[in-house]
């Protein structure tokens, strides 16, 4: 259907609608009472299955990450190339892990694959939102959305002074936000369905172990 | 939706009792206690809860703006519309876009709007591959049934049941551990995902302003439906628009606590179009293809205010008729207090005209609703046009219309209650009534009814005032 037809008859619904009267958005944003916010974040994370980390200085990070990886089943990892926090890469392969690397091969050359080989993928976090212990990756400068969700470990470095209340806190005070990246993923814990029987079972899809390093 | 033209009351009659039945009120206590649990952390739930009524009812005041605008915001985004009609149309240019990318397998998210349609059958007849790739949306696919509540598709179904599907189907070992199950499910859907042409999604809500599509989902699978295959089609009811990301935002912290409790879901995914020159993965095509099918004539009508539903399913989860039924009883796609308004709505009263009935307007409905919508009163609505399009049975239309006459006049009323109350001597063995024949026999098969007393209450009242 053409777009004018299909948006005439929207125009005669909306004018014919019943709509209940209702005060108009306000401006505020109901607010609760301030707390801690990296305290209220680390309850929070860990509530929905998320390990938290830190706070710590950024030259401790690498350490912790490796220590992460120790946890594990580990034997590939990849990282994002602009994580807040240098030194990650190069001790995790100091460590003998093996980093896998796409290859360079521009965005016209569309590839999928060579991260379906990774355990550990290390990204870094544009937000944390306090309120349900959840943190915010925007993909873009090349960072790969799918090394958040193919592999079974995934660790995300957030720096405290991101983070904020509540998503609708974040989207109120940084609107512009969303239309920055073609994709932007506000992730909760790990991958979870309670699908059969409702029972809570962890990494359905994405990666079953979710860690969070908080940086000071 | 073409489902069984079964009366609501035939298949209630074999749901009730059922182990099936059984298993649905079990797992909504489970929501109902989840859900209180969650908004008690949630200082500002009834603060938020009347910004979210205020947004949806913004977004359907000005839905013709904001669709033109979302639609201008896709395509600046790289993004392309599609404006659908009803369920063929829509139906149509899937198949269209997928023919012209040169897609054939297809993996799929969960997505109401496409149940409504019939997308499944549609594609599979026209030798496409679909896959469901929600854990509880792939089991209802391979066992060839349909999802039995909003946001927990398989609700009826045991891990037993399950694990003999999939030993079938899949040829699996035979298990009944919901962790092996699940594991199952991973391994087989994660080479599907990584070998698909195309992903569909659902939107939970679009941004105006920013042309964004969100979808949340726990599992992740909208994630993966959204970033591996070349081509992403998004499909859209129309009512689904908020004007500000801002809004969007607020809409999704209650809607998880609204559904099961949770602060928020695990994923909540917001797409802009296609992947850009600097981006490693994602779509190279994205395309929204937005569905009215009936929406536009619910919105010009005295029932509009149903369209501002954000499918949260707490409706459902607290209502009587739907604990004792399960979600198919109501024979479609959206069932609960919700579908009730919803069905008849979309698709015309007949066969439908029944819904409104499977209610017994408490009101608990509207009490959880995160948007308030007043589920009841619509309900109400409803009964009266099955009412006044001759949809009742003849005994109920005459015995309302005498009641009305009797009921409204002084004289009648005082002889009708003497007439009762000697008829009721009939029926009645020591003081109570325990069958009755006709209309009223269902009541009475599971319940006694003390006989009237011989005064009536009224008369009681002006003995006692002039006393
Ligand atoms: S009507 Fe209200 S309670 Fe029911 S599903 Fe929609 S938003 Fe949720």
């Amino acid at each position: 259907m053409e777009r004018e037809a299909f948006l005439d008859r929207v125009r005669h619904g909306v004018r014919a609608a019943h709509l209940p009267p209702v005060s108009d958005v306000l401006a505020e944003l109901p607010q609760a009472q301030e707390t801690d916010l990296v305290r209220l974040f680390r309850d929070r994370a860990q509530m929905v299955n998320t390990v938290v980390h830190g706070p710590m200085p950024r030259h401790s990070v690498p350490r912790s990450v490796v220590g992460i990886a120790t946890g594990h089943d580990v034997e590939t990892f990849a990282t994002w190339e602009d994580l807040p926090a240098p030194g990650v890469a190069a001790a995790l392969s100091t460590e003998g892990y093996e980093r896998v690397i796409e290859d360079a091969g521009g965005a016209d050359e569309f590839r999928r694959t060579p991260y379906s080989r990774v355990d550990f993928g290390v990204t870094g976090a544009l937000a944390g939102l306090a309120e349900s212990g959840s943190f915010v990756l925007d993909h873009h400068n090349g960072r790969s959305r799918l090394l958040s969700v193919l592999p079974l470990i995934h660790v995300a470095l957030v720096r405290v002074e991101t983070i904020f209340r509540s998503i609708a806190q974040w989207a109120h005070e940084r609107p512009d936000t969303v239309s920055g990246t073609a994709n932007l993923v506000v992730v909760t814990g790990p991958s979870r369905t309670g699908d059969i029987e409702q029972n809570l079972n962890l990494g359905v899809h994405g990666p079953k172990h979710v860690h969070v390093v908080l940086i000071k | 939706m073409s489902s069984q033209p079964v009366t609501f009351l035939g298949r209630a009659r074999e749901l009730i009792g059922t182990p099936e039945a059984a298993a649905v009120d079990r797992g909504v206590r489970r929501f109902n206690e989840m859900r209180l649990a969650g908004s008690a952390e949630y200082a500002v739930m009834e603060a938020m809860r009347d910004r979210v009524r205020a947004i949806r009812l913004h977004s359907l005041r000005n839905l013709d703006k904001l669709l033109d605008r979302f639609a201008d915001q896709v395509i600046e985004a790289g993004g392309r519309v599609h404006f659908a009609r009803d369920a063929d149309e829509a139906n149509q240019i899937v198949a269209q876009i997928l023919r012209d990318t040169g897609s054939r397998r297809v993996v799929k998210s969960k997505s109401m709007v496409s149940e409504e349609i019939e997308l499944n059958p549609y594609l599979i007849s026209r030798g496409f591959s679909v896959t469901e790739t929600d854990l509880g949306e792939f089991i209802v696919q391979l066992a060839d049934d349909v999802p039995s509540h909003i946001i927990a598709p398989v609700l009826h179904k045991t891990a037993a049941q399950i694990g003999k599907l999939f030993a079938r189907k899949l040829g699996v070992e035979e298990t009944a551990d919901p962790t092996k199950l699940n594991q199952i499910a991973r391994d087989h859907l994660r080479e599907i995902f990584l070998a698909a042409d195309a992903g569909i999604s659902g939107v939970n809500l679009g941004v105006a302003e920013t042309g964004s599509i969100v979808t949340v989902t726990n599992e992740g699978n909208a994630r993966l439906c959204t970033t591996a295959p070349r081509v992403h089609i998004a499909l859209m009811g129309m009512e689904r628009i908020v004007a500000r990301w801002e809004d969007a935002a607020a809409t999704l912290e209650v809607l998880a606590r609204s559904a099961t409790g949770q602060h928020l879901s695990v994923y909540t995914n917001v797409v802009t179009g296609p992947r850009r020159s600097d981006d490693p993965d994602g779509p190279e095509q994205v395309h929204v293809v937005i569905i009215d099918n009936g929406r536009s004539d619910i919105l010009g009508s005295d029932i509009a205010e149903i369209l501002a539903c954000i499918r949260c399913g707490a409706c459902l989860n607290i209502c009587p008729v739907f604990r004792e039924v399960g979600g198919h009883g109501y024979g479609t796609v959206y069932s609960g207090p919700v579908g009730s308004v919803v069905t008849p709505g979309l698709h015309g009263m007949n066969p439908w005209w029944e819904l409104p009935y499977a209610s017994t307007l408490c009101g608990a409905c509207e009490e959880v609703c995160p948007v308030r919508i007043q589920i009841p009163s619509m309900l109400l609505k409803l009964r009266e046009r099955a009412a006044s399009e001759g949809r009742l049975p003849g005994w109920l239309e005459k015995g309302m219309s005498r009641y009305r006459t009797t009921a409204t006049d002084p004289v009648k009323w005082a002889s009708a209650k003497k007439w009762l109350y000697r008829l009721s001597g009939l029926v009645s063995m020591g003081g109570y009534i325990r069958r009755v024949p006709g209309p009223g026999r269902g009541w009475t098969r599971f319940r006694d009814l003390r006989r009237p007393a011989k005064q009536s209450f009224s008369d009681w009242m002006r003995d006692r005032d002039g006393a």
